[in-house]
């Protein structure tokens, strides 16, 4: 056991200033690391770890029992017509469309007993990217998403980029909430698969050259001459600074690269798949390499199988997640990227084990697959289990806090740092949930 | 005068005026019977009688004290004393066990406020180990509470600190249960109540507790402070406050047992001042402003120029820059009371009615939720219509408020209309926030923290809404007031649907026939209701001001008390005696002199951000940016299904899509919170102004401003002249026509020329912001 005395500065978990001690005994999980503490205590400072994110959306809420928990010897009405087949990880099975996360199972981590309590899309979804559960179905984030409060606790690994990407669009419920319009993500708004790909308005209009770019720019350090205090939050200053590095990133070569898919090995981009999930995999890996701590990428919407379950997911929406999801974690295998960046996939709840009459599955928020890779984390693991006929954990239930505190640990940032609302509410990062002991 | 066991009674010491409690010496005659801490506060310890002897330099006194005995052993009181331990030490604080979901399986009703809940969770539940009378110090309440077993919170107090004493004390004499008579704080006092203080300056406060029973406690070693702007003045968990290097004003909250009072730290600015020739009051709120300044030692920015102020006034009327004919006309205007004629000019046009339409629009949530698009165009026009006759505010709320019919007839419905059968619930919180001033959805599950608001006062506001009833067709269906309770919502504190009560009020009753909803705006637009003159005059201050008298603008509490009460209360008062003409209100802020102020600090001011010594800059809102651009550019943006001549401010709903409206944080009316809106700066805003096509095709537009200025042939002078107009409404000044008449012509285009200087007076900050 060791005490700590942090200082009049530190914030216990009440949310107040407050001399406190914190007790650090058992590290193995459910506490604070130490790092953790004093990163945060400094994060204005900048954070120094280079770790980052890439987290796969499967919007609409995945099967989890055609894809990671495979139930063969359940009744007909509830296993469908897809076979497990073995992976590089004895023991572990997966579904026969996801045969090339087979071959790198031993770089994932399936969670099989994760679950929340809410089936509506909105509401889940806010949950599962926020880890709150919204009191109200509304299209706007009530509480910040993960990459809003990476960007507010952490910010970018490299000054030079945006901090919090969204790819190819904008997200939904990918925005900042009470953090402010700062920690909104920043997004291309264009497919990395397009031969004519463009972040949006990254690149100078056809009109504009970059000459013409820097006469514009020595223009205006002689016109936009006003008092820059007259305002009392320093907003004025703030735009100076996003002016600085929002003309920075136009020209410099640095973001811009970072952008360019196509200096990609046209190999490697048919690894990931020529498409949207698959290039915006790969262009996820270049923009973490180059300093963007977190990005959420959209697989698409098509994963609400009410109808046809089976026949939506083997001819499409597994082929493209599985290449994209295993050549991702190849690929950062192989730059020696796999301890620095954590990969996460999953959707807003699992799908209902039983089919339905239109040879469907409905929401279930009862049980879902949760899949993870690198980050430093125990990889080659089935976590947890569920029921017979997968409706529920019967060991190891995980929540929504549980499966994004294990994300925030990576990244060493504190959880239960507390921030308030415009109400003045306290409210921590995460209220509930410990990383998953498994996995860390 | 203390009893003998334990009483607390904190000394206040002050030498020429100043508190010197923290730097005098204190000693006791009589330790036996009572002891003194370096900080002044006394603890009985017997019967007796002693001297506290205070000494400063060379200067000392003596304080009497009488300790009388106690009837017996004294009995420690769950309710009395250990609840305050729980929220001192921030056990049952909303980040811990006071959560709705507890800490690890331990939960407290959040700061203390349900005292049986607690009881039970400490005594009965965890099998009795929380509490273990046969082993008192071995009961968890002790053990985690110092650390000596593990305690995810950490240790919260010391072994043998009073604290600790306290709760053993009540362990060993059974931990018995709070009755009925057990005496409740009834209010907290606090002293004193407001302080002009130095930098550094120390000042100590007393909180004395009155209970039910009559009887008065010290508090001040058990209360919860702290100050809402550590900057200016911070506090120690003593009651100890300590001025800052900022000068402004900090309110320093005090809350024990459910009560809070405040105490105002003041850091002049300057010395008071007597006079201030340079500022001529013109109206009420002139007066009281200044009033305020010279207590502060503030001095008031000179006033803004003619430019300045068409902007400024244009745009918080009417959400529109100034046109150049405008302008010119306006500088050129000789006559004294031009500003004046100007603020009637824009009150009277359409596009007042249109702006404020859009900021009510947007508060009152009115969106086309699963398709109700005719429904919000029809609250939305019905918005502008009563703010373009300028029918009285309290009609305006009467409208929403009960809200009965279809929508065609009462568009207000679309109001009920966004919170659906589940959300109902809402229009409770969102009738306290949006036409009260108060925010009471805390209420709704927890006695407020920083508030005297209970759950018996939300569910008395429910009450109102508890026989609303609506059909089960349209879009949005008809809403009705029913005879019989429609909601199925519970109040859980008598498990009964909620029956009506007045925010701090009485109970009222309606017969079935009467619809509640009218006796709640009867009661609201009554002359003394003490919230809802106030909630409208702070809106409109926000508006016009950057931030309200009290601010967040729907967040009037006591503990957040306004920056000038005075003034708060005579624009009330005016509201009230006008009969709630918004107009008269709106008037009265932009034709006084207090809104002329240049924005520019001066010495005397620069570190007020509260009291309104100059006008304070902010930016313009995603739709006013938007028509700003496209007026300076002299372009339309197209909104799809709705007229082409429809500017960004008239869109009734959130629907249209922009990328422009959205990257700049256009709200999507989720909220009647007027903070749905982020004035916050992003990456995504610069690249759209500075470098996309959408900007650049309105710079470059074909039909625009420059394409029209050069098929006119205009000489470059005026061409730089008419930008500035345009965009800044002002003249260039000889530098700026010299930097930008050089820039044009000593370019081989002039039109790429002119459209590289639009770019940058489009991006500057002098465009974006109103100053």
């Amino acid at each position: 056991m060791l005490d700590i005395e942090l200082g009049s500065s530190s914030r216990t978990c009440d949310g107040m200033h407050r001399r406190g001690f914190l007790r650090l005994g058992s590290l193995a999980f459910g506490g604070l690391s130490l790092a953790g503490v004093l990163a945060n205590q400094s994060f204005a400072a900048g954070h120094s770890n280079r770790k980052a994110v890439i987290q796969i959306w499967l919007a609409g809420g995945p099967s989890h029992i055609d894809m990671y928990d495979l139930k063969p010897s359940a009744p007909a009405e509830y296993r469908g017509e897809f076979r497990p087949i073995p992976t590089n990880v004895d023991g572990i099975e997966i579904s026969e469309h996801l045969p090339h996360q087979a071959k790198v199972m031993d770089k994932l981590a399936i969670v099989r007993s994760a679950y929340h309590t809410n089936a509506g899309h909105g509401m889940g979804s806010q949950w599962m990217l926020t880890g709150w559960q919204p009191t109200i179905e509304v299209n706007n984030n009530i509480f910040p998403a993960c990459g809003s409060v990476v960007s507010r606790l952490k910010g970018a690994n490299d000054p030079a980029l945006p901090a919090y990407v969204n790819l190819p669009n904008m997200l939904g419920l990918g925005k900042s909430a009470y953090l402010g319009a700062s920690f909104n993500p920043f997004a291309p708004d264009s497919d990395p698969n397009n031969d004519g790909f463009q972040v949006r308005n990254l690149k100078l209009p056809g009109r504009v050259d970059p000459a013409r770019l820097e006469n514009r720019r020595s223009l205006m350090a002689r016109v936009d001459t006003i008092r820059r205090d007259l305002d009392t939050k320093s907003d004025m200053q703030e735009l100076d600074k996003f002016y600085a590095q929002g003309l920075e990133m136009v020209t410099n070569d640095k973001t811009l690269k970072a952008f360019d898919i196509k200096a990609e090995d046209p190999a490697l981009r048919e690894r990931y798949g020529r498409n949207d999930l698959g290039q915006s995999c790969l262009l996820a890996r270049r923009l973490v390499e180059s300093g963007v701590s977190y990005v959420t990428i959209q697989a698409g919407g098509g994963w609400d199988t009410h109808g046809d379950n089976f026949k939506a997911l083997k001819d499409n929406l597994l082929p493209k997640y599985d290449m994209a999801l295993a050549a991702l974690v190849n690929d950062l295998a192989e730059r020696g990227l796999a301890d620095d960046v954590l990969v996460m996939a999953f959707g807003e709840f699992g799908r209902t084990p039983r089919i339905n009459p239109g040879a469907g599955r409905d929401h279930w928020p009862g049980a879902m697959s949760v899949v993870y890779g690198g980050g430093g984390l125990k990889m080659g693991q089935a976590i947890g289990e569920t029921d017979s006929k997968a409706e529920a954990p019967i060991s190891k239930p995980y929540t929504p806090g549980d499966v994004l505190s294990t994300m925030y640990r990576v990244l060493d940032i504190d959880y239960r740092h507390v921030f308030y609302d415009e109400a003045r509410r306290p409210l921590p990062v995460l209220a509930e949930g410990n990383p998953i002991p498994e996995l860390v | 005068m203390l009893n003998s066991s334990r009483e607390l009674f904190q000394l206040l010491v002050s030498s020429e005026g100043n508190d010197v409690t923290q730097q005098a010496s204190y000693q006791s005659s009589h330790p036996e019977i009572a002891t003194v801490d370096a900080r002044g506060s006394i603890t009985s310890q017997a019967a007796g009688e002693a001297k506290i002897t205070v000494t400063m330099g060379d200067a000392s006194v003596e304080v009497p004290l009488v300790v009388n005995a106690d009837s017996g052993t004294r009995q420690v009181n769950f309710r009395t004393d250990i609840q305050p331990l729980l929220s001192r030490h921030g056990c049952n604080s909303g980040g811990c066990h006071g959560k709705a979901s507890g800490q690890n399986g331990f939960k407290l009703s959040l700061f203390g406020f349900d005292t049986e809940f607690d009881y039970g969770a400490l005594v009965h539940e965890a099998r009795g180990r929380r509490i273990d009378l046969a082993a008192p110090e071995r009961s968890l309440l002790l053990t985690k509470s110092i650390g000596s077993v593990p305690h995810g919170g950490g240790k919260r107090i010391e072994t043998g600190s009073d604290a600790y004493e306290m709760m053993l004390a009540w362990i060993q004499n059974g931990a018995p249960r709070p009755t009925e008579e057990t005496p409740r704080v009834v209010e907290i006092q606090i002293e004193p109540a407001e302080r002009i203080l130095q930098p550094g300056a120390l000042q100590q406060l007393r909180v004395t507790a009155n209970y039910t029973d009559g009887t008065t406690r010290d508090v001040t070693r058990n209360t919860d402070y702290g100050s809402n702007v550590d900057v200016v003045a911070t506090v120690d968990e003593q009651g100890g406050v300590t001025a800052g290097e900022q000068s402004g004003e900090a309110t320093i909250m005090a809350r024990y047992m459910g009560q809070v009072a405040v105490f105002r730290a003041i850091r002049p600015h300057g010395a008071p001042l007597a006079e201030l020739p340079e500022f001529e009051p013109r109206n009420g709120i002139d007066r009281l402003a200044a009033e305020k300044w010279k207590k502060l030692g503030l001095r008031p920015s000179p006033p803004c120029d003619d430019a300045t102020f068409i902007r400024r006034v244009t745009l918080d009327l009417t959400g529109r820059l100034p046109t150049v004919d405008e302008v010119r006309a306006f500088l050129a205007d000789e006559s004294p009371d031009k500003r004046s004629q100007l603020v009637d000019r824009l009150l009277d046009s359409p596009d007042y009615p249109a702006y404020f339409a859009l900021k009510w629009s947007a508060i009152l949530r009115n969106s086309r939720l699963a398709g109700a698009d005719q429904a919000a165009y029809a609250f939305h026009n019905w918005i502008r219509d009563n703010i373009a006759r300028n029918r009285p505010y309290d009609e305006f709320v009467r409208g929403i408020v009960a809200a009965s019919g279809e929508w065609q007839d009462a568009p207000a419905i679309n109001w009920y209309w966004q919170s659906r059968d589940d959300q109902l619930h809402m229009v409770t919180a969102d009738t306290a926030q949006l036409f009260l001033g108060i925010r009471l959805q805390c209420a709704r599950c927890h006695h407020h923290p920083y508030e005297r608001w209970g759950q018996e006062d939300y569910f008395g506001l429910a009450g109102f809404y508890a026989r609303l009833g609506r059909k089960s067709f349209g879009q949005p269906p008809p809403y009705y007031n029913s005879s019989k309770n429609t909601t199925g919502e519970r109040n859980p504190l008598t498990n009964q649907p909620p029956t009506p009560r007045y925010p701090d009020g009485e109970e009222a009753e309606f017969s079935p026939e009467q619809d509640p909803r009218h006796g709640l705006v009867d009661w609201m637009s009554q002359p003394e209701n003490p919230f809802f003159a106030k909630a409208f005059v702070n809106r409109m201050w926000g508006h016009f001001f950057s931030i309200g008298l009290v601010n967040e603008v729907d967040d009037m509490r006591e503990t957040n008390p306004p920056s000038n009460p005075e003034l708060l209360d005579y624009l009330a008062e005016e509201f009230v005696t006008s009969k709630f003409d918004m107009r008269h209100i709106v008037r009265l802020i932009t034709t006084s002199r207090l809104y002329e102020l240049s924005s520019a600090p001066r010495p005397e001011n620069e570190y007020d951000n509260q009291n309104f010594a100059r006008f304070y800059a902010r930016r313009l809102i995603a739709e006013v940016l938007l028509d700003a651009v496209d007026g300076t550019c002299e372009t339309k943006s197209n909104f799809g299904n709705i007229s082409f001549n429809a500017r960004a401010v008239d869109l009734p709903h959130e629907g249209f899509g922009s990328y422009f409206m959205d990257t700049f944080d256009r709200p999507q009316r989720v909220s009647v919170c007027e903070c749905e809106r982020s004035p916050g700066a992003t990456l995504a805003q610069v690249l759209l102004m500075s470098t996309s096509d959408e900007m650049e095709n309105k710079i470059a537009d074909g039909n625009g401003r420059l394409a029209r200025l050069f098929k006119e042939e205009t000489p470059v002078p005026t061409v730089v002249e008419e930008l500035y107009l345009a965009a800044f409404a002002r003249f260039p000044s000889a530098e700026e026509r010299q930097v930008g008449e050089d820039y044009l012509n000593s370019a081989e285009d002039k039109r790429k020329a002119a459209e590289d200087l639009l770019w940058t007076i489009l991006n500057s900050r002098e465009f974006v912001f109103n100053h």
